[in-house]
């Protein structure tokens, strides 16, 4: 059976009580393309059994509900899936399982929750932040994963005296510090009028990108590799087509 | 701006309100660096290997910055590089003539120098829009080591105290600078560097005549010692701040001298045992300069990746310097260090994953650190099978010759036909690396190629 919820947490630990001895369970919140002969259950959010449910959980593994944030912040496609199969495994085993990375649920999990990790890391490096006239930074992103709140942190401790804006514009929404405190709120687009310098730095920081490039040691799959081309229209410094392409 | 919701909507319109305010403040930067300048001083430190910022935890104490342990890329340039730091002279005007640098005084090249406050905003401004991680910021000597190592400490206290910047710093130390401006810069930045630049006496002689061992190495060490001492008084809570949070590196070019790998590495061991370093760098000798006392060609980038892999031995996988190549001789090009010497060591091969303590899975050919790691996991739980280390994603093509799994053995019936096979693995893989090798050594790049290493 399939069985969609609403995509929260609260949702997801229903699910997974619902679904918990269905041998072919498909966990999902999403608009997926059903199964030839699956019928389809619509999972009706119970905080209080999810309540428990994670209680539970907390005590077979203390880590998993760290693990069930991240992967339900995962933009993979079956990502609520691989949730559901590897904290009913630990569910199952009541301890915690994520060292078995023989066992293919928990490596695909556990890869699943790396990748999360690393575009958190990724993006620590690559957002970039306008300086708009007020003097607050704005910085718009794509994230694969739901992170925006995430990667706040990070910047909230380097940049105290400046209030900014992480912009996820595929989710809609924003993660905020304003100077004092940090919030999260949904923001279709923002219109921002930039310092007077912001275009002059930009043009500083392209010419010291291609200054510090060798030309003649050409690795551009290295480079994808490490910077994906999915990331590069919000750098300054890939935005116009570069010559090296 | 009705799209937006309330919150972020008053936010933003903070903006729009003072922004009449602002326009009338906002004056073109004085301190803005110029295009030209930028890319003069750049193009002279691009060719510097390190660009690590790892292993500072400075604390952000107002101003803006910290520093960041694991290390953090802002960028990557086409040539596959990182862009962590802005890696920047504070001058190329040299007054050194080392033979084998595009940058000494009787070469023909476009000469600038920045003022430390074009250094301190250009730095400020990059970070603040986080392109970056912090500031690399070297010198060619102009004037004289005194003058020089002056103007860069002066950079360093500005950007410190007057800007009030707390992220990360690398500064190259200047060779025969008085020792008091080396040990006060050692307070405001995470990381000095002073290198070796040839692996001997003789070739530093030969090739960079103002230089001498000795005027590379005494820095190195009283700055080990200093921060020995430094620690151990904070530890005492006698003295607060930091002394070179993120250690010493150096760097030496290869090839442009006639020593042999194995006296290379032993001088690197001795640099990480006897100096605390944190890393050597290999740079692989380009021709830049025709003269008769360098090389015609260059040494090419493998020899530099194989000194790289068996530094990696020496400082994660537990090998001694001995095991890995006799003193006059140099890495074998056709394996990599750990093949090389595991098919000297055949008679401790295969090992059984399931049963090999650590230290022994990190000696198998093809397996790394982490998946070492992986399996002493992953074999708690279960008896790990070929498939399973497949599904683990455990490289194989290397290893298979030297574990059973499970008493199982899938490699080459004999050592004979493991070197073959590993050859043409190898081979391979060069063939792919050695494509990129191959465009590096046009002597057009070459021209500032090592001006970096100064």
């Amino acid at each position: 059976m399939v069985y969609v919820f609403d995509g929260t947490k609260i949702g997801f630990l229903t699910a997974l009580l619902i679904a918990f001895s269905d041998p072919v369970a498909i966990v999902t919140s999403k608009q997926t393309q059903i199964p030839l002969g699956m019928t389809v259950m619509q999972v009706h959010n119970d905080p209080v059994r999810a309540k428990k449910a994670e209680e539970r959980l907390f005590s077979f593994d203390p880590d998993c509900l760290f693990d069930l944030d991240r992967l339900l912040r995962s933009g993979m496609q079956n990502n609520e899936q691989l949730a559901f199969r590897y904290l009913r495994f630990i569910a199952q085993e009541k301890r915690p399982v994520s060292k078995r990375l023989a066992n293919p649920d928990v490596f695909a999990a556990v890869e699943c929750i790396k990748k999360v990790g690393l575009e958190i890391h990724k993006m620590h490096g690559f957002i970039r932040f306008m300086e708009t006239a007020s003097g607050a930074l704005y910085a718009p992103f794509s994230p694969d994963n739901d992170i925006c709140d995430l990667i706040l942190p990070h910047f909230r401790a380097r940049l105290p005296q400046f209030p900014f804006v992480l912009h996820d514009v595929k989710r809609k929404k924003a993660a905020v510090y304003d100077g004092t405190s940090t919030f999260v709120a949904p923001l279709a687009q923002a219109d921002v009028l930039l310092s007077a310098d912001e275009l002059g730095w930009q043009s500083l920081w392209k010419e010291y990108y291609g200054a510090v490039n060798i030309p003649s040691r050409k690795r551009l799959k290295q480079m994808r590799g490490y910077m994906p081309q999915r990331y590069w229209k919000f750098l300054p410094e890939r935005q116009e087509s570069p010559p090296d392409l | 701006m009705n799209l937006l919701p309330k919150k972020i909507g008053n936010f933003f319109g903070l903006i729009y309100e003072q922004m009449f305010d602002f326009c009338f403040l906002m004056v073109y930067n004085r301190d803005m660096i110029s295009e030209e300048k930028l890319k003069i001083l750049t193009e002279s430190a691009k060719y510097d290997v390190s660009c690590s910022s790892s292993g500072s935890a400075r604390k952000n104490a107002g101003g803006m910055g910290n520093g960041y342990v694991a290390g953090c890329c802002h960028s990557f340039t086409p040539d596959g590089r990182c862009v962590s730091l802005l890696k920047i002279l504070l001058s190329n005007d040299c007054i050194y003539n080392c033979k084998y640098c595009p940058n000494r005084l009787d070469a023909d090249v476009p000469r600038a120098t920045a003022t430390a406050d074009e250094i301190c905003q250009l730095t400020i401004d990059f970070y603040k829009r986080n392109y970056i991680e912090g500031l690399f910021l070297s010198s060619a000597v102009y004037k004289n080591p005194d003058y020089t190592m002056e103007q860069l400490l002066l950079v360093v206290k500005k950007l410190r105290t007057e800007y009030g910047f707390h992220g990360y710093i690398h500064l190259k130390g200047i060779p025969r600078a008085d020792e008091r401006m080396m040990t006060e810069a050692a307070r405001f930045v995470d990381r000095m560097s002073y290198n070796v630049e040839l692996p001997s006496e003789k070739s530093l002689k030969l090739l960079a005549p103002q230089k001498s061992k000795e005027s590379l190495l005494t820095p190195m060490k009283t700055l080990a010692t200093q921060t020995e001492r430094f620690r151990e008084e904070k530890r005492k809570g006698f003295v607060k701040g930091y002394f070179l949070p993120a250690g010493q590196t150096t760097q030496m070019i290869i090839g442009a001298s006639p020593e042999a790998d194995g006296h290379i590495l032993r001088l690197t061991n001795a640099l990480y045992q006897k100096n605390g370093l944190k890393r050597v760098y290999y740079s692989s000798y380009v021709p830049v300069v025709r003269d008769k006392s360098l090389p015609e060609v260059g040494a090419g980038q493998l020899r530099e990746h194989r000194l790289y892999q068996a530094d990696w031995l020496l400082r994660f996988y537990g090998f001694s310097v001995e095991e890995i190549v006799e003193e006059n001789e140099n890495l074998s090009m056709e394996f990599d260090p750990k093949c090389a010497w595991a098919l000297r060591n055949m008679h401790l091969f295969p090992v059984e994953i399931n049963r090999a303590p650590l230290e022994t899975l990190l000696r198998v050919p093809g397996i790394g650190a982490k998946n070492a790691y992986k399996i002493i996991e992953a074999r708690k739980y279960t008896k790990l099978t070929f498939e399973d280390l497949t599904k683990m994603r455990v490289a194989l093509k290397r290893a298979k010759h030297f574990i059973t799994c499970n008493g199982k053995f899938f490699g080459a019936k004999n050592e004979h036909a493991v070197r073959g096979l590993l050859t043409a693995a190898e081979t391979q893989e060069s063939a792919e690396q050695l494509n990129v090798f191959g465009m590096l050594s046009t002597p057009q790049n070459a021209l500032i190629a090592l001006h970096g290493q100064l």
